[in-house]
């Protein structure tokens, strides 16, 4: 029976040492960059705390934020293609943001992130909003709508952009995601978000394994489904916004981190979650590593790093694991 | 133990269910029986809390179901459901360790005696070679049998089954009828084959149109003119044994 044991919880050693990967990661992403430092110059400088430090801390932030809400909403809606935008908040955070920009409120500290935040938000209590009969929430209608919202909000910003295109540069650099213009202010939000945030889908993660067999089944092994739903599905909610809303749309990471993990370490949450945390990060703080030291002294979108690192990688799992997802 | 008063349940406007009443006691093997659509998996849900009727009220040892809580109720009934599958990979073990979720609280794991009931669950079902089994690599009764196993996890007193036995062969069939008569559970089985149910059950539950259309002793319930109305196949007994007039 002992095998077992190991199977459904998460290794503590391989957490740890995930743990320790990610802080050694961090460290060396630290030095790196358009100016390279040296170990002993580092806490000297300006441009480490000022720029760097901050910057890092977000790529790891984001990163296992993206992860562990792709994770929850694959198990909540019972589909593996669902990603951490699809009930809207990354479309409803880029309108926000496009139209900070176009009104000037770039100069403003949370201008354009306070803006995103706020549309992201509005845009998904809308869709539940449409998407509730009585008090239980139809999920399928959940997606459609999503989904419709979405594809409309994305062709308003290109309208958007269009008639001003002097600004169409910033407005794309931000829906392509970027690390750029973190400071500790965007860190002091998104610490407290993301910590309490993933403790709670933690918290659940039993509750999202018998999620995934079905509402009903669930309830009847006695889930209290709409109230663990809708518990979720607002944690979940105000992370990505928090996430989009500081960092701009990172594709990819929510969607595949989780089935990587999946591919490896079997369906159980309460392993794939803190794995996709730890994975998530350490994925996202590489992109951005690469990003930023590619090209330097220009920098890449990350979002387009993540696809172009992710994708390949995640192919190269489904090929060696030869199974569907 | 399960009191349904004059239910009537519908999805929409349209009555699925028509002023049902019965008692299920304690102990009993009760077979649901009655053509598609007449309503069986409807009036299962609805003594397993799953549906709210638009009329009348469930009991449960005299408690409305409503007012049960769902962990509370987890392990007072469980429910087999008539197709099982997952679109995600876990293990027939992962799967059968699930029932066991009302007995733990979340940030609890698994015991000893959790893992101990599973692998004797799976053993009473035939699974046990089947523990590392994923879904896409188990047949349609293997999984079926899996299902039946987590329902035993739950340990509870009353078991809800809609047709556990119908992607089953007829040796597994007969494996699981007779492990259903072992366990002194109090059951409510959807069956369709009658001569399963004459030689299995005690009492049969007979649906026809969302009317209730007997309640009793399944061998007085199943007669020839019962059959006809229901079914409108023509049918005699026979040492015990339903035959079909083909």
């Amino acid at each position: 029976m002992t095998s077992h044991k190991n199977l459904t919880h998460a290794n503590p050693w391989i957490v740890a040492s995930l743990l320790v990967l990610l802080l050694l990661a961090m460290a060396a992403s630290c030095l790196l960059g358009a100016v390279d430092f040296h170990a002993r110059d580092i806490l000297q400088s300006p441009i480490f705390w000022q720029l760097r430090l901050p910057r890092v801390i977000m790529s790891v932030l984001v990163g296992a934020v993206l992860s562990v809400c792709g994770a929850a909403y694959q198990s909540i809606f019972r589909n593996p293609l669902t990603d951490p935008y699809v009930l809207g908040v990354s479309s409803g955070a880029s309108l926000g943001a496009a139209v900070a920009i176009l009104l000037g409120l770039e100069a403003w500290l949370w201008g354009v992130g306070g803006m995103a935040l706020a549309a992201a938000l509005v845009t998904v209590l809308f869709i539940y909003r449409i998407a509730s009969i009585g008090n239980r929430m139809h999920t399928t209608t959940l997606l459609l709508t999503g989904v419709c919202l979405t594809l409309l909000i994305s062709a308003v910003i290109s309208f958007l952009m269009v008639l001003n295109q002097e600004k169409m540069d910033a407005i794309i650099f931000w829906t392509m995601g970027s690390f750029g213009s973190c400071a500790w202010s965007d860190v002091a939000a998104m610490v407290p978000v993301a910590l309490v945030g993933i403790g709670v889908v933690l918290y659940f993660g039993r509750d999202l394994n018998l999620l995934l067999a079905g509402s009903e089944a669930a309830q009847s092994m006695g889930v209290e489904v709409e109230k663990v739903k809708r518990t979720l599905l607002a944690v979940t909610t105000l992370m990505v916004a928090f996430a989009v809303s500081s960092c701009g749309v990172i594709g990819f990471v929510g969607l595949i981190v989780p089935h990587a993990v999946r591919l490896v370490v079997g369906a159980d949450n309460r392993r794939v979650v803190p794995y996709s945390a730890l994975c998530g990060a350490l994925f996202v703080l590489v992109c951005d590593t690469l990003a930023r030291t590619l090209l330097r002294p220009s920098e890449l979108p990350v979002g387009s790093l993540t696809s172009i690192i992710g994708a390949p990688l995640f192919i190269y799992l489904l090929y060696k694991n030869k199974k569907s997802i | 133990m399960i009191k349904l008063d004059n239910i009537t349940v519908g999805y929409g406007k349209r009555p699925v269910l028509k002023g049902v009443t019965a008692q299920i006691h304690e102990g009993v093997l009760t077979a649901l029986m009655g053509p598609n659509g007449c309503g069986k998996t409807t009036l299962l849900r609805t003594m397993g809390g799953l549906l709210q009727p638009a009329e009348g009220c469930v009991f449960l040892d005299n408690t409305p179901i409503g007012q049960i809580g769902a962990r509370a109720l987890a392990r007072q009934i469980a429910y087999v459901r008539q197709h099982a599958q997952t679109d995600f990979d876990f293990s027939a073990f992962e799967t059968v360790l699930m029932g066991r979720n009302p007995y733990q609280h979340r940030l609890q794991n698994e015991s000893q005696a959790d893992w101990d009931i599973v692998e004797h669950c799976m053993r009473q079902t035939s699974t046990w070679h089947l523990r590392f089994a994923k879904p896409d690599q188990m047949s349609g009764g293997e999984l079926q049998r899996v299902m039946i196993a987590r329902a035993l996890a739950q340990d509870t007193p009353l078991l809800l089954m809609d047709e556990p036995v119908s992607n089953l062969d007829i040796a597994h069939q007969l494996e699981i009828m007779h492990l259903l008569r072992t366990l002194g559970k109090t059951v409510v089985i959807v069956l369709h084959d009658l001569n399963l149910a004459l030689r299995f059950c005690d009492d049969l539950l007979l649906l026809h149109e969302g009317v209730l259309l007997f309640h009793g002793n399944v061998s007085d319930g199943l007669t020839p003119e019962r059959i006809q109305t229901v079914y409108g196949v023509s049918t005699h007994r026979e040492g015990g044994h339903i035959i079909f007039d083909y």
